[in-house]
This record gives structure tokens, sequence and C-alpha cells, in this order.
């Protein structure tokens, strides 16, 4: 506090910044209780039937259905990926270690229209149709930086010597990874799991080129944004995504800390 | 302790790429023999203990346990157990389960693996603490821990990699006595890696003490510090001060040198020492000198200097006495009997040495 006082246009500043970032977020839900369809002040009175009407609409939890399959087969795939990636990165040294990890944290930084056009030319070239396949397949490439970079935190404070007393005590390789290694990075894999599982779940740009006929959820959404009467419903059901997300990721949050306390 | 060889190891070679981590490294211990490998740090010992334990593989040689060629067996599948100088106690088990561990692979039944949990436990004196969290544990008590763990298995030897070096003072020296307790009434072969020469010499029956990957020298902690194969080893193990010679005539396990600074003497030809020759290197322990402000009488070599120095340990006095023909000051150390420190920096003393106290290191151009 002491530093705010000193200098007290850094406040101002915060509070603007905090403003910018997250004003408009809150508008979402705030719209999403109007009695009204339209999307401006003054807000008309308060309802629960954008919500209440989410329910009745089959094309919309048809998306909701194909964004948990695709979301969840992303990030089971993505977390396998990452804990055995992660775990070579921290605990061997070999050749390409650090290009190797280098290209696996490459999809942070191009830019996903990129990734998404390219893909979908491989993916037609090499004859597979869009589907919710290749959706997962974008999506694990996305949500590898993820899985990687929360394994290897959950790996860098695990002792090596812990797995070599289990292989001394008897045990096999296998048995060693199931008892000991395992249950060590638990909390990683369940932090890393609710981190894919949310890239995957909000993403809209690669699954807007790859999912074909079968929308996933942010997609369903874009579509429905443009006819004016349904913008109401999609504020709810952004709304209700928003929660979904915070929740998710605060769970991870803890997970990840509690991941890096116990080793 | 019996006659029996439980290891053999012959001419065992590791490289590391195009270091070479061990070499020419052979050594046959007994059953239920407390065997230290000393070493300062990089010098492969660690490597051989691990080597041993089956987590590194050798480029050549042989590793034999209990008569069994071990190249082809891995480290779960051998008759020894490691204590791992991070303890490596299994963070999301309790104490009961760490101990437990091993014995769960062994097709026991529970009351029988329950007994010998609890018995291991007893003998490191942590009974009753079956249920305590691994993160519940004093440094002390994790080292106990990591012991009772590998003991339980009941190896046939025992391999410690710096057991008691994250340990304060107090505390190392109370486990050093336990648990040279603990392998005498046991009986099972311990083979401790340690870059201290007080912990080996308190606790082993031998040492091997190595230098760039080579084993010096091994041998009992009195001989090693009695008669140390070079100035190496010399210089690890206590306090040594290094003097030029002269052979100037040798018969019958003795020879006549000229010491730099004391003059004619006879001494013991050391048997540990690989190469001899006209120009040799002597020792002689800081402890083993004594020191007068007139000459003392009944020694056979004398030198008088000036104290350059003085250093107050407790329990001795140390004193640097700079004296014509030597190079380097000559520590003294002496036992505080009266609570007096008898000669101050510029006095000029007298030294005695008896023959006894040289110690022959052998030719001076082979010392590193």
């Amino acid at each position: 506090m002491k530093i705010v006082t000193r200098f007290p246009w850094l406040l101002v500043y915060a509070i603007a910044y905090l403003i910018f970032l997250y004003a408009p977020v809150l508008l979402l839900p705030l719209f999403s209780f109007n009695d009204g369809t339209i999307v401006a002040f003054p807000m008309k009175g308060f309802t629960l039937k954008w919500y209440a009407g989410l329910s009745g609409q089959e094309t919309l939890l048809q998306a909701m259905v194909n964004s948990l399959i695709v979301g969840l087969v992303t990030a089971t795939v993505a977390t396998s990926l990452g804990l055995f990636a992660a775990r070579a990165y921290v605990r061997y040294q070999f050749k390409g270690r650090e290009v190797s990890e280098g290209l696996v944290m490459l999809p942070l930084v191009i830019p996903g229209i990129i990734v998404a056009s390219s893909m979908l030319v491989l993916f037609l070239s090499m004859g597979l149709k869009p589907s919710l396949t290749t959706v997962i397949l974008g999506h694990v490439f996305l949500a590898l930086p993820f899985a990687v970079s929360i394994m290897k935190s959950a790996f860098d404070d695990f002792d090596q010597s812990l797995e070599e007393a289990a292989f001394d005590l008897g045990e096999s390789v296998i048995g060693t990874f199931r008892r000991v290694t395992l249950p060590i990075v638990a909390p990683g894999i369940i932090a890393s799991l609710l981190v894919t599982f949310t890239v995957s779940f909000d993403e809209f740009v690669l699954a807007f080129f790859l999912s074909g006929n079968q929308p996933t959820l942010p997609v369903y959404i874009w579509s429905q944004i443009r006819f004016p009467a349904k913008l109401p419903n999609t504020l709810a059901l952004g709304s209700l995504l928003l929660l979904a997300s915070v929740v998710l990721l605060l769970t991870a949050e803890y997970f990840r800390r509690r991941s890096t306390k116990s080793a | 302790m019996n006659d029996q060889n439980i290891i053999e190891i012959s001419k065992v070679e590791k490289r590391f790429g195009t270091f070479t981590a061990v070499s020419d490294f052979s050594l046959d211990l007994k059953e239920g023999e407390f065997f230290s490998l000393l070493g300062p740090s990089g010098c492969g010992k660690t490597t051989a203990l691990r080597m041993i334990a089956g987590f590194q593989d050798h480029d050549a040689g042989t590793i034999c346990i209990g008569g069994q060629e071990m190249a082809d067996i891995p480290a779960n599948k051998r008759p020894t157990n490691m204590v791992f100088q991070s303890y490596a106690i299994f963070p999301h088990l309790n104490v009961g389960d760490n101990v437990a561990f091993g014995l769960r692979k062994l097709g026991l039944s529970r009351a029988e693996i329950k007994t010998r949990v609890a018995d291991a436990l007893d003998m490191v004196e942590l009974g009753g603490l079956q249920s305590r969290k691994a993160d519940e544990l004093s440094g002390g008590q994790r080292q106990r821990v990591a012991l009772a763990r590998a003991l339980v298995m009941r190896p046939k030897v025992l391999l410690l990699d710096e057991p008691l070096s994250a340990l304060d003072k107090n505390l190392r020296e109370t486990m050093q006595l336990e648990m040279r307790r603990l392998q005498q009434r046991l009986g099972i072969t311990f083979v401790m890696v340690t870059h201290d020469q007080y912990e080996a010499m308190t606790m082993s029956d031998r040492i091997g003490v190595m230098f760039a990957g080579k084993l010096e020298q091994v041998d009992k902690p009195e001989v090693i510090y009695a008669r140390p194969c070079n100035r190496q080893v010399a210089s690890f193990i206590g306090g040594m001060n290094f003097l030029n010679a002269r052979m100037t005539g040798d018969g019958g396990g003795r020879m006549d040198v000229d010491v730099q600074g004391f003059g004619a003497l006879t001494i013991d030809v050391n048997p540990n020492v690989r190469i001899h020759g006209t120009d040799l290197l002597v020792g002689i322990r800081p402890e083993q000198l004594e020191i007068g402000a007139d000459r003392p009488e009944g020694y056979d070599g004398y030198l008088q200097g000036t104290v350059s120095d003085v250093a107050f340990y407790g329990e001795s006095v140390h004193y640097y006495v700079q004296a014509p023909g030597t190079d380097d000051p000559i520590a003294v150390a002496v036992p505080n009997y009266f609570h007096t420190v008898d000669h101050k920096r510029g006095d000029t003393v007298w030294l005695g040495v008896q023959n006894a106290s040289i110690i022959d290191l052998g030719a001076r151009e082979s010392q590193k």
C-alpha cells in the first residue's frame, strides 16, 4: 500500500486497466438477466427466461455435447502426452531436447488462423473430412504446450531418487511409475486436465475451420450472434461458460499449487 | 565379520562420453564389513556405489555379489538396498507405508509385513511412528526411516550415499555411532560413500580412498592414517607436514634419509608406497612433533625456527613454525592439557621428532 500512497496515479492506472480488461466481460452476465432483446442501457427488468430458454434448444445441446466430447478427449490425450514429454524433458539430457521443447511450445505463438487454415488443407489432402476428430487433433496440438509446462513444473520439484528408491526396493519400472511417480504428480495431472479442457472448450478459430457440420459450442454461439432475437439466449449461455471457465481454472490453480508444495 | 567375500569387483571401468569416471576399480569386500569409499567430490565414488546398486552399468570389468555376476541384473533384482543422500522418503506415504513399500512385492501376509515394519522401526528407534506423515519428520527421523526402509528388505549389502551429510554436526556424530552399532548387530555388509574423513575413520572397518576415478589405497583407518601410500591420500586424511628428503642408504626394511630441516634420520620403508627413489617425500603428522622453548630431550631429529602463526582450536593449539631450510611453515598440534598457550608469534622454538613419526611417501616426482 505504501507504494500506492507515494504514487497516487498508479492506483488510477490500475483501476482504469482493470475496467478496460473486465468491464466488457462483466456486461455479458449483466445483460443476460435483462428483460429485453436489445443490448443497451437502460435495462428493462430482471428475468431468468433466457436461461430457462436454453434447455429447449436441440442444436445448442448438441453443440454442448460436441464441445464436451472434444474437451474431454483433448484433455486426456494432451495431458498423457504432456506427462511423458515433461518427464523426459526434466529427467534426461538428450540431443535435440531444447529444439523439441521449443517445437512443443510453438503453438502458443503461431497465429491461430494460420494453424487452422493449414490444418484444414492438410486434413483434406489426407482425405480426413472436417469432423470432431479433426477438431480434437487440432486442439491437442494447441493444448499440448499448456500440458507440458504444467507437467514440467510438477516434475521440476520431483526428486529423481524417489523413483530410484522404489526401483531399488524391488518394484518394477511400471510399478514404480504407478506407485510413486503418478501419485506424486497427480495434482499436476489434474491441473493439466482442467486447463487443457478449458483451452479446448473455449477455442473458436480451429473449431470453426475443422468442425464441419458438427459445431462446438463457441462455433454455435458465433452462428447465433448474427440473429438479434437469439442474442439474449447467447448471452445467457456465454455467462454460464464464463462461470464454468473461471471455476475450472481456479480449481486447476489450486491443484497446481498443491503439486509444487507436496514434492 | 567372516572371511567370505560378499562383493568381488574386478577391473571395473565407467565412462561418460570422453570422461572416465571410474577406472581400474578392483575391490573385495568381506561379509559383515563396514566399508567406506572416501574421496573429494567428483572423484567417482558415487558412480562406483551406483554401479554396485545397479543404477549405472559398467563399461568393463565384473561386479559379483554373493558369487553372482551382476552385469545383466537390474537394480530391483539385486540383493542390495540403498540409503539415498536425499533419503528419498515417499512424500505421499506415511512412515509405515514407506517402510513396507518393498515388502509388498514379496508376497508376504499382512501380519508378517506389519511385524517386520514394526521391528524395523524399533531397530532405528522410531517404534510406534507408523502413521506419522512424511512431511512431519525431522531430518534425523527421515534418515532413520530411509535406513529402516532399506534394512527391512534384509539385503546382503546395504549401500549408503553420503547418508549423514544433511544432518547437523551433533546429530551426525550420534548417528555415526548408532549406525555402526546397528551394522555390527545385524552383521550386514555396509558400503558407504562419504567425503568426510572423520566419518569414514570412526565408522569403517576399512576405507578406500579415491581420487580421479582411481582407488588409491584400501586399508584399515589406522593404517591409512599411519602409512598413506602417497601425498594425495596423506593430505586428504588428517593434517600433514610434507618435507623433501634424500635417501642415503637402505636395507632391512629401513632407510637412511636426509630430511629437509631435520637432517639425517633412519626411517621405516612404507610398504604401501609404489615408487621409491633417491629424491623422497616424507610426511610428519602435526600432533607427533614436540615443541619447546628449549631443545627437548630424547628425540631423533631437531629443528630450530620461529613461530609464524598460532591457532587456538580449543582441544588443541596449532603452532606454525618457519625454519631455515624448509619451504612451508611446519604445523605442530599440542593438546590443550593445561589451558595455556605457551608460545607466541615471533618466539624462537625447538621442534623434536622421532624416527617412527616420519612417514615415507615415496619418490617425489611420482606425486601429484
